[in-house]
């Protein structure tokens, strides 16, 4: 997660890929991460099928439903994953809800989850309340449990989650669930200003993310975009060329 | 556990200070402690919703007594003076006789008495009514005595109490004066008789395990995506606020009584009773509430909550449709903007609730998705809400969901218990011996539950879904064949799979098909005050003929297997037992299912 902070540094805005693992089959993850990281995206977020995935949209709930016929399970995902027979060059992160990593175990989760090369963990329904349920095991394994703060998140809670940020910040560009957008809300650009400021560590705006239109409006206040849906469909068409234009929009130098 | 009651309050802090007790107590006769009617009606407002508010009179005649239970209102009366048995019999709430106690001879006179309780006291000094002293406890012992009638006053603090329960064993122990300091009511020493009195077995009772952020024991919690953490954070302090604020519970009771038509009856079941040879049946009637089931009770008390936060949205989700009829009848009510979600398999199980929301004005919404049943429901009916949150309120109809969702829930329908206890004291002078409340989320069970988990000799019993048997893939018993899990905002008890996986749940009642208990059911169950067993469909059919033939009441498909379970606990039971049935609806909303499934009935 180091090198998040350097391209920080560096003046570079990160793009992070979501993929649903097992979308399409287990031996899918390794050709989607591998085709992923040539195509130059800064970290990928591996996505674990749940049955109730209350913070996704159609677009991935489907994903994950396909996963979940095709038998996908989180001990499916770390075993494939500590398999991998190629070179993992981005930092990989396990997006999971929480009922799976209770029922495998937190520790075991956070041990497995080290071992098959993963930098941190995103549980989009553990609120930073609850977070010693996991975060004791994680710093363990030094995996960064990442936090996600949104539109609604008020000032007072900001500061306490970005007080104890690691690895990168989840900015939610949406009040909703994930799924691409036509337009995001003029608000945002405020609000991922505030929590940039605030943040030790980058900021990359997710949910919704999905046309060249919203990297063009967040560009100067965030460290980076978080892209899902889009990716995942594109994936399961067929058609991942059509996201380059996307990634090349993000990551390729920019003039100022 | 033994009762505690604060006596002589006068204050608003002191009636505060007293909220884990069971029982405050306003004196109306001659005392330094008198208060008037209209001052015991503004202080009985701060108490919680479960708590007895007992009036202390001396030689009143019927009238004064009467308009200060109907005003207060008071839930039991106390009686210090000479007062007829005539006079007893009259009093419409359960009533206690104070008797002083000085020699052997005066315990004589317990037994005679026809009220419910009998309070022991030393003898008064100034005025009737209690004077501090301490008498001998040791009075009590070696005499036939019916100490589940017993409230021991006289003489009471912090530092004896303890002592004073385990010499005599009484249903209540009465403080006044022991609790005060220079003749006020003093809180801190209010709070210490209170934990004195409870001792170790406080530890028992759920609210003292639940953590400020809504646990009870490893159970609940708020585990929601972050967008909506602001709006359960917000809704938690505002029923906070509510919850005490007197306008609030007055305008929430107003109407239960005016619209959902309360309180409703604790019928005598005379043909379930003879037919099934054992204990006395009395049935809650929750069938009886406008809209037909519990579910409104909920409805009118978070709808209430939602305007007084300025939401005027509703979005809420429903299994067999009975939560979302109430709900959309509230809105109808009170103009608010409805979308309902409902599983496309429950809205083709229960077309007739579909069409009722619809006439109501509510937008139904069908749900395709997982099974498409209460489960599924509950995911869009989270969805809309992370992205309507700002303008709608959840209005969750089971005690589930992110804290406060369950402790409102139960709240909100703890009117079902209450009401229920008032009622069985008035009726057979004694609790229940059992009481048993069909689960699927919950809410009527734990509204039915909760005023007695305190009351330790009252069994409780849950009855949940076995479906096609907990053999079998099918069905919806989650505290039989669950583990823990989070889903839908909780830690609770869920079905799932080896891998963390929701799994789909089954029952021919569309109330019960979900795969998730209640945080404080999964709590109740560990601790093992209550117990839950399974029926299966088959078995709730049958017994919605048996009800219906034998008492003319239909009940809905839920309610039948609360029924079927209390007929199976009523084969050990005895005659001189009795047992409660809650029934939580009516069947109209199932004579599909029994026209389908009973065909052939002759």
């Amino acid at each position: 997660m180091k090198r998040l902070a350097e391209l920080k540094r560096a003046g570079h805005k990160a793009f992070v890929a979501y993929i649903m693992a097992g979308d399409g089959g287990i031996e899918k993850l390794g050709e989607q991460i591998q085709y992923l990281q040539e195509r130059g995206v800064t970290a990928i977020e591996v996505g674990i099928p749940f049955s109730d995935p209350v913070a996704d949209g159609p677009t991935i709930e489907a994903a994950g439903n396909r996963a979940l016929d095709e038998g996908i399970t989180l001990e499916k995902v770390l075993d494939a994953m500590q398999r991998f027979d190629f070179e993992v060059k981005v930092p990989l992160i396990i997006m999971t809800y929480l009922n799976p990593v209770i029922r495998f175990g937190a520790e075991r989760f956070t041990q497995e989850a080290k071992k098959a090369g993963a930098s941190g963990v995103i549980i989009p329904d553990l609120p930073f309340e609850h977070r010693q349920l996991i975060e004791p095991f994680a710093k363990q394994q030094e995996l960064a449990l990442i936090q996600l703060v949104t539109l609604t998140t008020i000032d007072s809670r900001l500061e306490e989650i970005l007080k104890e940020a690691q690895g990168f910040v989840y900015a939610v560009t949406v009040t909703g669930i994930t799924g691409s957008r036509d337009e995001l809300a003029e608000e945002v650009g405020a609000f991922t200003r505030k929590v940039r400021e605030l943040s030790p560590v980058p900021v990359y705006a997710g949910f919704g993310i999905s046309k060249e239109s919203h990297v063009d409006m967040l560009r100067d206040d965030v460290d980076g975009f978080i892209v899902g849906s889009a990716i995942v469909q594109a994936f399961h068409e067929g058609r991942i060329e059509g996201v380059e234009p996307l990634i090349d929009a993000v990551t390729a130098p920019h003039s100022v | 556990m033994t009762h505690v009651k604060i006596c002589g309050l006068m204050e608003e802090q002191h009636v505060k200070a007293a909220s884990q007790a069971d029982a405050i107590g306003f004196v109306f006769a001659p005392s330094k402690r008198r208060v008037s009617i209209e001052r015991a009606q503004e202080l009985a407002r701060l108490a919680t919703n479960d708590m007895q508010r007992i009036g202390v009179f001396v030689n009143a005649s019927y009238e004064e007594i009467d308009e200060a239970v109907k005003t207060v209102p008071l839930t039991m009366v106390q009686l210090h003076g000479d007062e007829p048995d005539e006079l007893i019999r009259r009093i419409e709430v359960p009533v206690i006789q104070a008797f002083s106690i000085r020699t052997p001879d005066d315990v004589e006179k317990l037994n005679k008495s026809i009220a419910d309780y009998i309070l022991v006291d030393a003898p008064g000094t100034d005025y009737r009514g209690g004077s501090g002293h301490v008498f001998d406890w040791s009075l009590l012992e070696n005499v036939d005595l019916d100490h589940s009638r017993l409230i021991l006053a006289g003489g009471l603090n912090r530092d004896n109490v303890q002592a004073a329960i385990s010499q005599t064993a009484p249903f209540m122990v009465d403080v006044s004066s022991g609790v005060e300091t220079d003749g006020r009511k003093d809180e801190a020493k209010i709070q210490q008789f209170i934990l004195q009195a409870k001792g170790d077995s406080m530890e028992r009772t759920q609210e003292k395990t639940i953590d400020p952020v809504g646990f009870f024991g490893r159970y609940g919690g708020q585990f929601v995506p972050e967008t909506l953490m602001k709006a359960v954070k917000e809704l938690e302090a505002a029923y906070e606020e509510a919850k005490n604020d007197p306008g609030f519970q007055e305008e929430y009771q107003h109407y239960l009584s005016e619209y959902v038509g309360r309180e409703q009856p604790l019928t005598f079941a005379a043909r379930m009773t003879e037919a099934w040879g054992g204990p006395k049946i009395y049935l809650k009637r929750e069938d009886l509430n406008h809209t037909g089931a519990h579910k409104v009770n909920n409805a009118i008390g978070q709808a209430l909550l939602a305007q007084r936060m300025g939401k005027r949205k509703i979005v809420a989700e429903t299994g067999a449709g009975q939560h979302g009829v109430a709900t959309a009848t509230i809105c109808a009510l009170f103009d608010l903007d409805c979308v309902v979600f409902m599983g496309e398999e429950d809205i083709k199980r229960q077309q007739l609730n579909v069409f009722r929301m619809k006439l109501l004005g509510a937008r139904v919404e069908s749900v395709t998705k997982g099974s498409g049943t209460l489960k599924d429901a509950v995911n869009e009916a989270l969805r809309y809400w992370v992205t309507n949150v700002e303008d709608t309120h959840y209005l969750i109809g089971s005690a589930l969901g992110p804290h406060p969702f369950p402790t409102m829930v139960r709240d909100f329908q703890s009117v079902i218990g209450l009401e229920t206890k008032r009622q069985i004291l008035d009726k057979e002078g004694r609790l229940p011996d059992a009481i048993v409340a069909c689960v699927g989320g919950g809410s009527n069970a734990i509204g039915m539950f909760h005023p007695f988990v305190g009351d330790e000799k009252v069994r409780l019993i849950g009855a949940e879904a076995a479906g096609e048997g907990v053999d079998t893939e099918r069905h919806a018993a989650t505290l039989t064949k669950g583990s823990e899990g989070v889903l839908h905002g909780a830690m609770m008890k869920i079905l799932q799979d080896d891998a963390g996986q929701v799994q789909e749940a089954h029952s021919i009642s569309a109330g019960l098909d979900y795969p998730g208990i209640g945080p404080e059911h999964a709590h109740l169950a560990d601790s093992g005050r209550v117990t839950y067993q399974a029926i299966t469909d088959d078995e709730a059919l049958a017994s919605v003929i048996e009800m219906s033939r034998l008492e003319g009441i239909i009940p809905a498909l839920e309610s039948a297997h609360a029924v079927a379970e209390a007929k199976k606990q009523a084969q050990s039971m005895t005659a001189d037992e009795l047992l409660v049935i809650c029934v939580s609806g009516r069947g109209d909303k199932d004579m599909a299912t029994y026209a389908e499934k009973l065909e052939g009935l002759s």
